[in-house]
């Protein structure tokens, strides 16, 4: 597929093996890391060639993003402020749009600061990376998310990571800590590869127990999870005492950018010192616009979460029924694991043949180097929709 | 007493044995990546263990510039004594 330069010098010799396993991956069928869509129909629904593909891995979890509202918002923010901001927060990238989301955003959490920022991996980077610093202790789940990680290299901070989903084993790790430094605990409220959900009151009764906030990344569980959506900490009852949460509009918001959230007010200070959030363009006028449009309709109608959950707990028991064993409890994320990568490579074409399109999950992107066939769930998706998908997994 | 046969290195050598599917004896100066096939992400699982074995915090900037048994047993040394 691509003709790697061998020689030792070259910048591409060390993607030889992937680009041999990309290869490989690809001559099995289709390859599912060049995936086009030549036409989007729908939340649900896309045209690749002559064929419309059922979509079954978008993240696209409460459907919103042909919703009239976002729709509109969007167009009228192209026409009212252009195309983009052209500048970063600090300088000119700041409208009345992104202020009026933070308020937005302020009165959803009942937090006391917020913070937009042009993408959820930038808010991750924004947040940690400034938060903790030399001297200080990040302490990350062992099955974060790559922001998460990457943030962790930009901090000056030391990081120690603790079993996934465990609080017993961070607590031993957080006893081992000197007295000097702060200390930060990240964890994430809904996992994206194996959809397993965080006991977020447990981790934060054992990080406050050992002087340490306590960030929660809500990229999946918010829009899915807790009162009209306001995520995990607010499903276990502990919204109000966790320090942090970030997220992003790219899932349940229909929209492209990410958000901080805080009930400290001293938040707002890492606008003048982080670097993520400084040295980029804001979001575009219409970008903000469809992810305020997007959180209108989740704090006003909780019908869609309503039907997305229904429409899980449908896909969750059939898989079951037909033989598949889901990695975790229903939710808006199902994956299977698959034995090898072949296994799951091979199946990935045959629901493609069927005209169903998931993720296909190989390592190193994956929790214990499993072989995944991830599925997400949308509020769109229709109970005749999770039967057809159903029918080509009793197929595979 | 020389590094090959400290306690620190023998209590290693058993760990990475559990974590490499390549058998070959650990000497000091095999390299964890390309002599042990132990890619970046499981060194920090193995870092965790290191964790536990020695109860001492090794946090994980200090894992990314490890290549060797000798530099990884060294490294435990130093975390042990801070």
């Amino acid at each position: 597929m691509f003709d790697t330069d061998t020689n030792r010098n070259s910048v591409f010799a060390k993607f030889e093996k992937l680009a041999e396993r990309m290869s490989a991956v690809s001559a099995v069928g289709r390859s599912p890391f060049g995936m086009r869509f030549d036409d989007m129909l729908s939340p649900t629904r896309a045209r690749i060639g002559n064929e419309e593909i059922l979509l079954a891995g978008t993240n696209n979890y409460l459907g919103l993003t042909y919703a009239p509202e976002c729709t509109t918002a969007a167009k009228a923010a192209i026409d009212a402020h252009g195309t983009a901001t052209t500048g970063s927060r600090l300088a000119n990238g700041t409208y009345s749009d992104h202020l009026d989301l933070e308020e937005a955003l302020k009165a959803y959490f009942g937090v006391a600061s917020a913070i937009v920022c042009t993408t959820g991996y930038q808010a991750n980077l924004a947040a940690l990376s400034t938060l903790a610093g030399r001297g200080d202790h990040l302490l990350i789940d062992a099955d974060s998310h790559a922001c998460i990680y990457d943030a962790c290299r930009l901090s000056d901070a030391e990081t120690i990571r603790f079993r996934h989903n465990s609080p017993e084993d961070l607590a031993k790790r957080l006893s081992r800590l000197p007295d000097t430094g702060a200390r930060l605990v990240v964890i994430e409220g809904l996992y994206s590869m194996l959809g397993d959900v965080a006991p977020v009151a447990e981790f934060l009764k054992v990080a406050h127990a050992h002087g340490a906030m306590l960030f929660v990344d809500e990229a999946h569980s918010v829009g899915c999870y807790g009162d009209h959506g306001r995520g995990v900490a607010q499903a276990q009852g502990v919204l109000d005492q966790v320090d942090f949460i970030s997220g992003t509009f790219s899932k349940s918001f229909a929209s492209i950018g990410g958000f901080i959230v805080s009930r400290h007010p001293a938040l707002e200070l890492i606008r003048l010192v982080s670097r993520p959030y400084l040295f980029t363009a804001s979001g575009s006028p219409a970008n903000v616009a469809a992810a305020r449009a997007a959180l209108g309709v989740i704090a006003r109608d909780d019908q869609l979460g309503k039907r997305l959950w229904a429409r899980a707990n449908q896909l969750h028991a059939g898989l079951i029924a037909a033989g598949f064993q889901p990695a975790s409890p229903p939710g808006p994320i199902i994956a299977i694991e698959r034995p090898d990568d072949q296994t799951a490579v091979a199946e990935w074409n045959k629901l493609m043949d069927a005209g169903i399109y998931v993720n296909l999950a190989v390592p190193p992107a994956t929790p214990q180097a499993k072989s995944l066939l991830r599925l997400s769930v949308s509020a769109a998706h229709t109970e005749a929709d999770i039967d057809r998908i159903l029918a080509a997994f009793r197929s595979l | 007493m020389t590094l090959a046969n400290s306690d620190t290195f023998e209590k290693i050598s058993a760990i990475l044995k559990a974590h490499t599917a390549v058998t070959v004896p650990i000497t000091p100066d095999l390299l964890i990546g390309a002599d042990l096939a132990i890619d970046s992400v499981q060194m920090f699982d193995l870092v965790m263990e290191i964790e536990d074995a020695y109860d001492i915090s090794f946090p994980i900037e200090e894992a990314s510039g490890i290549d060797t048994v000798q530099s990884l047993v060294e490294a435990i040394e130093r975390l042990k004594n801070v």
